[in-house]
């Protein structure tokens, strides 16, 4: 990853960072040191608080969207993607069961998405 | 008054109570809500990390509100509302709506980005009034609170006019509002860590029990969210949490479980049944 020219490393990031609270490094350590390895960006929780607090506007969040796009996801990550890709949703459910599960809380039907339907919209090499 | 619904992969399978609870206390405020037919994952952040295209997927649901004829769409999740709220905002781009018009031309849709994305919990705020002419039964509830995140930052996008985007009040005052009391345990406004469990589950589960913990020390009556990510992390996974300390444990309800309870509206009709309310 590259540091971005803007950051001026005042740790402002990492102090309000909630996976710091609970000793994980995601990537505000790095923001805050360019030469740290022990952290990861997949542990960012996509909060943006980081993002909102930093003082001179680096596009937190997007850099550790590229940089995620450049790596190999963790398999939670993996999983759910691909549950996308095949299904529409992120979580895999059959259109019987969504019924059944409706028609118990007496909510209005709701159909699934369309297989295929992500392969349309998304032009990715899985 | 009617609004589109977009549920969202989490609260379409697994928190039908939370659609239900909204249904019942929108119904009070005379506003209906119709579910998005076939709507697809809103695709932040799992396959925006994958892929920049994810913006296409979310313009889909889009584009399947704008068919509907709605102008609004209510949503109940906190990276749902992120999501499509961005989406609407990349939209403005002229290129980024042509090609997204490409993309959903042979499903036979089209969008503009004239939608106005709207989590539930702004829309009761815009009803305060109304609402304060409904409750009947003033709570007495200590309330441990966390604010659905992805709803309010960041803050230029999200449209947070008025609010503090790292410590927004309308939540607050709604709970306020129900006479309930707003629990200051000091992780109102921190992430509450469920979306770590995709890639680091110990991580996410100790985020969660960190605040328990500060819950537990502040004494609380019930947790309250606004976003299905924190109910799954603090309700479904707290048995997991709390395996070791059993005092931490908390029942928790969703936002609008509450404001029905102030409300007077039964208990069945708000989802609390089935060991919810406990």
């Amino acid at each position: 990853m590259k540091h971005p020219e803007a950051c001026i490393q005042c740790g402002t990031c990492v102090t309000v960072c909630p996976v710091e609270m609970v000793g994980g490094h995601a990537i505000v350590t790095f923001l805050a040191d360019p030469d740290a390895t022990d952290y990861s960006v997949w542990l960012c929780t996509s909060c943006w608080r980081c993002h909102e607090a930093c003082p001179v506007n680096v596009d937190i969040y997007g850099l550790m969207m590229e940089q995620r796009r450049r790596e190999r996801a963790p398999g939670g990550y993996q999983g759910s993607f691909e549950c996308v890709m095949s299904s529409g949703l992120a979580l895999r459910i059959s259109q019987e069961e969504l019924d059944q599960l409706r028609t118990g809380w007496e909510l209005e039907r709701a159909e699934l998405p369309p297989s295929g339907l992500a392969r349309v919209l998304l032009h990715v090499d899985e | 008054l009617e609004f589109a619904f977009y549920p969202g992969c989490l609260i379409l399978q697994r928190m039908p109570e939370y659609e239900l609870a909204t249904r019942a206390v929108l119904k009070a405020l005379g506003i209906e809500l119709k579910i998005i037919q076939q709507a697809a994952c809103c695709g932040a952040p799992v396959v925006e990390s994958f892929t920049g295209d994810w913006l296409y997927l979310s313009a889909y649901n889009l584009a399947q509100v704008e068919r509907m004829g709605h102008t609004t769409v209510i949503t109940l999740c906190g990276s749902c509302t992120n999501g499509l709220t961005r989406t609407v905002h990349a939209l403005q781009d002229a290129e980024v709506c042509a090609e997204a018009n490409r993309r959903l031309e042979p499903l036979g849709l089209s969008v503009t980005g004239q939608v106005v994305v709207k989590h539930l919990v702004r829309l009761l705020a815009e009803k305060e009034e109304k609402l304060r002419s409904l409750f009947v039964r003033p709570l007495s509830f200590r309330v441990a609170l966390t604010n659905p995140c992805q709803v309010f930052r960041p803050g230029g996008v999200m449209g947070v006019s008025g609010d503090d985007a790292m410590k927004p009040h309308v939540m607050r005052q709604l709970v306020e509002l129900t006479g309930a009391e707003v629990v200051e345990y000091g992780g109102e406004d921190e992430c509450c860590g469920a979306t770590l469990y995709l890639a680091a589950p110990k991580l996410s589960l100790a985020a969660g029990r960190r605040k328990l913990e500060a819950i537990h020390q502040h004494g609380a009556d019930l947790l309250l969210h606004g976003c299905g990510n924190s109910q799954l992390l603090l309700r479904n996974f707290q048995h997991v949490i709390i395996r070791d300390a059993p005092e931490l444990r908390q029942r928790a309800l969703f936002l609008p479980q509450l404001i029905g309870l102030a409300m007077g509206l039964p208990e069945k009709g708000l989802g609390l049944r089935g060991g919810f309310w406990r």
